[in-house]
C-alpha cells in the first residue's frame, strides 16, 4: 500500500488542479482525506474491478474509452495500480468532495426539481378563500336585512311594540348593529313593562372557508337571542324555563339560578300542556300553567301547532334572578329560518311582546308568593354565609402576614435589642403577679 | 295572536337609547386562528419549513376575516402579518 499512498500526490495535479485553486480551504482537508482512505479503498476495489463492474459508482470504470478526463494517456500509467478511479469515487463519497461541485457548476439550469405543489395549492386555497370571504359576508347581511324587513320595518310588529328602533337615538338610525362579519344586533325600547329589547342575530360564519367547512362535519343552525329587560316594578318572583328536553337538562344543570331555585316540572293530567317534546322547568307549579295560557297552546306550542310552528323553537328563560348586569330579564331564542322564508318564524316572534305583557301584568298569589319568599330568603342566606366565610379568611390571611412580619422584625433585631426585650417582658410579667400594693400619701 | 292590553303598547317617554356594554378583551371568544398563525409562523421560520409558513398565512388570513372588534384583535392581527412578512423574504431565499 506504500506504493499507493506517495502517487496519489503525483496525481493530485491531475483532474484536480482547478479545483483546488477554486476553493482553498477544501485544500487543507482535501489530500488528508485522500492520503487516509486510498490504502483500504484500493485493495478492495482492485479485487471487485474483474468482476463485473459497479452499477452503483458514479464515474464509468476508467476503460480506456470511456474515461472522463480528455487527456487521458492510458500508455503512461499500464501496469499501475488503477488508482485514479477509486481516488475520483471516493471524494465523491465524502459530501464536500471539489470534483462533485465542479460538476454542479456546469448544469445550473435544472434546479433541483422542487415541486411547486404547496405553492400552488395555498394559493389557490388563499384566493378561494378571499372569494369566498366577500360572497359569505353578501349573504349573512342578506339573512339579517331580511329579518329585519319582516319584522323591524314599518308597520311590522316590533314597529307596533316599541317606539325607539335601532341602535342610534335620532330618525335616521341603523335599524342594525353589525359586530363582526356574522353577529348583528337589533335594539328596540319605548314599551310599558320593559326598558327595552336586544335581539342578537349569532348566524354560521359563511364569510371564513374554514368555518365553512368545519361546518359540513359539526352543522350549526343561525340563531337569534332576544333579550327583554324588564323594569323591576313589573316582574313578580317568575322563574320559569322551557326547551326541548335534551336541550332542557342541559340549561337546568349550568344555568345558576335555575338550578337553585327550579325544579323539572311533571306534565299536569288536569289540563292541556305543551307538546311532549318539550320540557318546562319552573319554581312552582303555579307559575308555570298561569305562563302557559291557552292561546300560547293553540297558536305555538301545542301537539299539533308545535310541529307546525315551533320549528324554529329553542328556548325560554323569564326570571328575576338572572346572573349578570340585569336582574329581570326574559330570554327567547330561536332558530332562524333561511332568508326567503323568513315569514315562518312570525308567530314565534309575536310570543315576545305578548309574554312581556303577560309577565308585567303577572301578580303571584299569595301562597306562591310565600313559597317563592322562603326560597329566595335561604337563597340570600347562603350567599351572606359565603360572604362571611370569605370576609373571615381574608381577616386571617391579614392576622397571619402581620404576625409573619413581626417575627421578621425580630430576628432582624440585634441580639442585644432581643435580650432588652425580654427584660422588659420579663418585668412586666412581674409587674403584673405582684400584689396590688396602693401608695397613699401621709395625710 | 290577539293583543289582550288593546290600547297601544308605545311608551315614547320610557324609550332608552342602546348604550352597548363595553365588552373587555377579557371574554371575548379565544382567536385560535391568530395563535395557529404565530405557532406555525414560527416553526417555518425555524425548521425552514415552506409548508408551515404558508399554513400560517391561511391561518393569518382566518384571523383577520374573523375580526370582531378591530382595536383588541389589531395588535394580534399586526404581529401575525409581521411573522408572514419574515417569512415570505425567509421562504424566497431559502428557495435559491
Amino acid at each position: 500500500s506504500a506504493l499507493a499512498s506517495p502517487d496519489p500526490t503525483h496525481f493530485e495535479g491531475f483532474g484536480e488542479e482547478d479545483a483546488l485553486e477554486s476553493d482553498s480551504e477544501e485544500f487543507e482537508d482535501g489530500p488528508i482525506e485522500i492520503l487516509i482512505p486510498p490504502p483500504t479503498v484500493t485493495q478492495s476495489n482492485f479485487e471487485t474491478h474483474h468482476g463485473p463492474p459497479e452499477p452503483s459508482s458514479p464515474e464509468p470504470k476508467p476503460k480506456p474509452s470511456s474515461s472522463s478526463f480528455e487527456y487521458w494517456d492510458e500508455d503512461e500509467f499500464e501496469g499501475l495500480p488503477i488508482d485514479p478511479s477509486p481516488r475520483t469515487e471516493n471524494p465523491t463519497e465524502n459530501s464536500s468532495s471539489p470534483p462533485e461541485i465542479t460538476q454542479q457548476s456546469p448544469s445550473p439550469k435544472t434546479l433541483p426539481s422542487r415541486s411547486f405543489h404547496v405553492e400552488i395549492i395555498c394559493v389557490s386555497f388563499l384566493i378561494s378563500f378571499i372569494i369566498n370571504y366577500f360572497t359569505g359576508k353578501r349573504e349573512n347581511e342578506n339573512i339579517a336585512l331580511a329579518w329585519a324587513s319582516c319584522f323591524a320595518t314599518k308597520d311590522t310588529i316590533f314597529d307596533k311594540n316599541f317606539s325607539l328602533l335601532g341602535t342610534g337615538d335620532g330618525k335616521d338610525t341603523p335599524l342594525l348593529l353589525k359586530e363582526g362579519q356574522n353577529i348583528f344586533k337589533f335594539y328596540a325600547s319605548g314599551r310599558r313593562y320593559c326598558q327595552g329589547l336586544l335581539a342578537t342575530m349569532e348566524l354560521q360564519s359563511r364569510h371564513d372557508l374554514l368555518s365553512r367547512i368545519y361546518n359540513f362535519v359539526v352543522p350549526c343552525k343561525d340563531e337569534i337571542t332576544f333579550e327583554v329587560y324588564m323594569n323591576d316594578e313589573n316582574m313578580d318572583h317568575v322563574l320559569f324555563a322551557m326547551a326541548r328536553k335534551k336541550l332542557a337538562k342541559v340549561i337546568h344543570k349550568e344555568v345558576r339560578d335555575l338550578q337553585r331555585y327550579a325544579g323539572l316540572l311533571s306534565v299536569p293530567m288536569n289540563r292541556k300542556w305543551v307538546s311532549e317534546e318539550l320540557a318546562v322547568m319552573s319554581e312552582s307549579r303555579e307559575v308555570a300553567s298561569d305562563l302557559i295560557t291557552e292561546a300560547v297552546l293553540d297558536q305555538v306550542f301545542g301537539e299539533k301547532a308545535f310541529e307546525k310552528f315551533g320549528k324554529g323553537f329553542i328556548s325560554f328563560h323569564f326570571s328575576d334572578q338572572h346572573a349578570g348586569s340585569h336582574r329581570k330579564m326574559l330570554v327567547f331564542k330561536f332558530s332562524l329560518p333561511n332568508a326567503n322564508n323568513m315569514a315562518d318564524m312570525t308567530r314565534l316572534v309575536a310570543l315576545v311582546p305578548y309574554y312581556i305583557d303577560l309577565v308585567g301584568r303577572y301578580k303571584l298569589s299569595s301562597q306562591a308568593r310565600s313559597k317563592t319568599e322562603a326560597a329566595r330568603a335561604k337563597a340570600a342566606q347562603e350567599i351572606y354565609k359565603e360572604l362571611q366565610n370569605v370576609r373571615q379568611e381574608a381577616i386571617q390571611r391579614k392576622k397571619a402576614e402581620r404576625r409573619k412580619l413581626m417575627e421578621e422584625a425580630e430576628a432582624k433585631l440585634s441580639a442585644e435589642a432581643l435580650r432588652k426585650k425580654e427584660e422588659k417582658e420579663r418585668a412586666r410579667q412581674l409587674k403584673k403577679t405582684m400584689p396590688k400594693v396602693k401608695m397613699t400619701r401621709a395625710h | 295572536m290577539s293583543h289582550s292590553g288593546g290600547a297601544d303598547p308605545r311608551m315614547p317617554s320610557a324609550s332608552k337609547p342602546y348604550a352597548s356594554s363595553p365588552i373587555s378583551a377579557t371574554d371575548l371568544p379565544a382567536d385560535y386562528s391568530g395563535f395557529f398563525a404565530i405557532a406555525f409562523g414560527i416553526v417555518g421560520l425555524m425548521l425552514r419549513y415552506k409548508l408551515c409558513s404558508w399554513l400560517a398565512i391561511i391561518c393569518c388570513a382566518q384571523s383577520l376575516a374573523n375580526m370582531r372588534n378591530v382595536e383588541n384583535d389589531l395588535k394580534q392581527v399586526v404581529m401575525a402579518m409581521t411573522v408572514q412578512f419574515w417569512m415570505c423574504i425567509d421562504c424566497l431565499d431559502c428557495k435559491f
